[in-house]
């Protein structure tokens, strides 16, 4: 049944650029959780459901992403037959949009679909975090005989910006309406929300791309909500945990939750690993004066110092005497001796000289541009 | 040629699963990267790999060669289990034999030199240069050697050699010896002159079938160019507990580390894709070496953590070594001990107690890979536990 199907990840979403995070790197390029970028959990969920023809869709300045993905062996990608395509966007698509798939980034690539023989093309974002099995999905959607399946999850919070959309739906789980979230309208109650994700029928969507790509940049949500009553749209709930990446803030708890063990049970520990470039560093080595505790430190690292509370990337040099604390400090940075460090984001290269101190908050953690001195 | 069919029974409870170069080592390696990166390393892209002994983890652990980057179009690795033909065909037996009983695969390539490897090894060695001293010499046989103490060399086979490095004398274990350069079971042969050799040697039916017992000393009879290349650099044999131990726990110290994991002479492993580790608030960690996917909530110190290794709460671990997937519950007390891949050891355990008696193997405790010690277990210092099979 899966190889039947091939999927459509959508990496060049991002008008927003996390303070710089995201400044020369598309938001799903972003390094995250010590060893991964954020597409990994996209591509990783794809893989481990058994598709083996994913097609990317990239933006402009997608030098990093592809440094990451090479060929696409370490995801199981480089095959004789499907694999990895890389679908270039178009310039101006979901950039500076708020569209959350855009028709003309497809009809762009089209070959992509028409040389394919697959029943269903799954969709995603690149810029959520997520570790989803779609084969129960497409089960339900080959059960239903749907032309769509959207994927929901129910849930009360509105503290996630992917509760932009909700769903209504009958007792037969099809889909009635595709309406946007008007804040605190419904807080405190339980509600489906599109969590971006949706399997959508190959011929359909060619029909549509050909269909509507010569109206401009149309988001394949709204064409789906103008034929709503033509096409059988369902909806398939997932119970997993699903966090987007928009803003700094989102960027840093996301982060901070893997520090709680049930998140990365859920994210990184269960039977489908998150996939992700490999390095081949040394283990990580600890002197005899570090002191580290409830942190999250890739390998090739050397702890001299004090690490409380943080996500340590690979191969960071934290010298004696630094103190680090609610920080996530990206690969390859180098702390000299003395330096503090509190609620900050080092991106990669970033030097932070001896005893500097740097302060953020909470709510604003300080982001440091890549290759910085400080 | 790489021989990597060695039992290793000297290392006990860490081999009786798989193959002694499938071995781990210090946390992210097994000791056939070693091997296969210095092919890499030295832009050798065909390998032969020699196994019989309990093969199934070292071939799945190689595959295609591909984490070594030896996966080549038109070379690459080839794994080369004893095999059955129309006439003949045996298990391998000794070393020599094992190269003799594949002559055809060398033939198939038609290479000009044969390198002849041994996976048992943990060094760190740029075949290129020895290759290039073989050329300028014109030698037919080339040893790699390595200088042993000494007050040593009695122990070991040693070569005597002239003042041009020419091979003039082996002798296995000298009572006087006058040279301190031991093999190191890596060499070097024109391939036709291996071929020669190898069938003389078939036909000889004293013969061990060994490189080292038989081959070279009867090339050395005949008068052979035989040459010896001094070997500089980081070389460890690890064929027995204590080697392996103390090989291990050299790279906590700074310089040793350094040397082990040198960027610029990368060794390369086929590990698992884990999250970083995770250390927990009540962890302390000294002095130790921790891999991907640990996660950390008791005292770790002069330690070595491979990948995947659980720690519970109120543990403490120290000189240990911790092989993959080992996991330590809440309050047991581990020192100077080995533990092997995916063996559990339950609650409030001590492992490596003190004993009535001066203790075994310099007081290393083995804890063979697999097993599971019950909860409360007090295991003296020096001793190897075994997993009783009940196959």
């Amino acid at each position: 049944m899966l190889s039947k199907t091939i999927g459509i990840i959508f990496a060049n979403s991002g008008y927003y650029n996390l303070q710089g995070l995201a400044r020369e790197r598309p938001i799903s390029a972003v390094p995250f959780g010590g060893r991964y970028r954020i597409l990994d959990f996209a591509l990783s969920s794809m893989v481990n459901s058994g598709l083996r023809t994913i097609g990317l869709v990239t933006p402009h300045h997608y030098r990093s992403l592809l440094d990451h993905l090479g060929a696409g062996k370490d995801w199981f990608l480089d095959r004789k037959a499907g694999g990895l395509f890389i679908l270039p966007g178009v310039m101006h698509s979901l950039a500076g949009t708020n569209h959350t798939f855009c028709i003309k980034d497809i009809h762009h690539n089209i070959e992509y679909l028409q040389k394919d023989f697959a029943e269903n093309v799954v969709i995603t974002r690149g810029d959520q975090i997520f570790n989803i099995n779609f084969e129960d999905a497409l089960e339900f959607h080959n059960d239903k005989q749907a032309d769509v399946t959207l994927i929901y999850k129910e849930c009360d919070s509105l503290g996630d910006p992917i509760h932009e959309k909700l769903l209504e739906m009958n007792e037969h789980q099809k889909v009635s309406k595709i309406k946007p979230q008007k804040a605190l309208e419904n807080a405190g109650q339980v509600h489906p929300y599109f969590a971006n994700m949706l399997i959508i029928r190959r011929e359909l969507l060619l029909d549509i791309v050909e269909k509507y790509s010569s109206n401009g940049c149309m988001d394949l949500m709204d064409i789906l909500t103008i034929n709503m009553e033509v096409l059988k749209i369902y909806g398939s709930p997932t119970d997993s945990l699903i966090g987007s990446v928009r803003t700094v803030k989102d960027y840093f708890h996301r982060s901070m939750d893997l520090l709680d063990m049930e998140v990365r049970e859920n994210l990184l520990l269960g039977e489908n690993r998150i996939h992700t470039k490999i390095v081949d560093n040394p283990p990580t080595r600890y002197t005899s004066q570090a002191k580290v505790s409830n942190s999250l430190i890739a390998s090739g690292c050397t702890i001299a110092g004090e690490v409380l509370n943080s996500i340590i990337f690979r191969g960071v040099v934290v010298e004696q005497g630094c103190r680090i604390k609610n920080s996530i400090i990206m690969p390859k940075c180098h702390m000299y001796a003395n330096s503090k460090t509190e609620y900050a984001i080092l991106d990669k290269f970033v030097k932070v000289n001896e005893g500097n101190v740097l302060k953020g908050s909470l709510n604003n953690p300080l982001v440091v541009f890549k290759s910085t001195v400080i | 040629m790489l021989l990597a069919g060695g039992q290793g029974s000297r290392l006990g409870g860490l081999t009786r699963k798989r193959a002694k170069p499938a071995v781990s080592f210090c946390g992210k390696y097994r000791i056939i990267d070693f091997s296969l990166s210095n092919c890499t390393n030295s832009n050798i892209n065909t390998v032969g790999v020699l196994i019989q002994y309990k093969p199934f983890l070292l071939n799945s652990y190689i595959g295609l060669g591909s984490a070594w980057n030896l996966d080549n179009p038109f070379a690459g690795v080839h794994i080369l289990p004893p095999f059955l033909g129309d006439a003949e065909g045996s298990w391998y037996n000794g070393t020599a034999n094992a190269v003799f009983q594949n002559y055809e695969f060398i033939d198939y390539y038609d290479p000009e030199y044969v390198i002849i490897l041994s996976g048992d090894h943990v060094y760190k060695m740029d075949y290129s240069l020895m290759l290039k001293f073989h050329k300028e010499k014109k030698s037919e046989i080339t040893l790699a050697t390595i200088e042993v103490p000494w007050e040593e060399a009695s122990r070991f086979g040693i070569l005597t050699v002239d003042g041009d490095e020419r091979i003039t004398k082996f002798t296995e274990k000298p009572s006087q010896p006058d040279s301190n350069l031991d093999s190191m079971g890596v060499y070097i042969f024109n391939w036709s002159v291996l071929k020669q050799a190898l069938i003389a040697d078939k036909r000889n039916h004293q013969s061990e079938n060994d490189f080292g017992k038989n081959i070279i000393p009867q090339q050395l009879k005949q008068a052979k160019r035989v040459y010896a290349y001094k070997f500089h650099g980081y070389w460890r044999d690890v064929g027995t507990i204590e080697s392996y131990y103390h090989a291990n726990m050299e790279s906590l110290s700074e310089g040793h580390f350094l040397n082990i994991f040198d960027p610029k002479f990368r060794i390369f492993s086929n590990e698992d894709i884990l999250p970083p580790h995770f250390v927990g608030a009540s962890a302390k960690i000294e002095n130790s070496l921790i891999c991907n996917g640990c996660i950390v909530h008791g005292k770790v110190s002069n330690s070595i953590l491979a990948p995947g290794v659980y720690v519970g709460e109120g543990v403490q671990i120290s000189d240990s070594i911790l092989l993959p997937y080992v996991k330590i519950h809440d309050g047991s007390v581990v020192l100077n001990a080995i533990v092997g891949e995916n063996a559990e050891i339950m609650s409030h355990c001590i492992i490596g107690a003190e004993g009535e008696s001066a203790p075994d193997q310099e007081g290393i405790t083995v804890i063979e890979d697999n097993h599971s010690i019950p909860e409360g277990s007090i295991i003296e210092a020096g001793t190897n536990v075994y997993k009783t099979h009940s196959i």
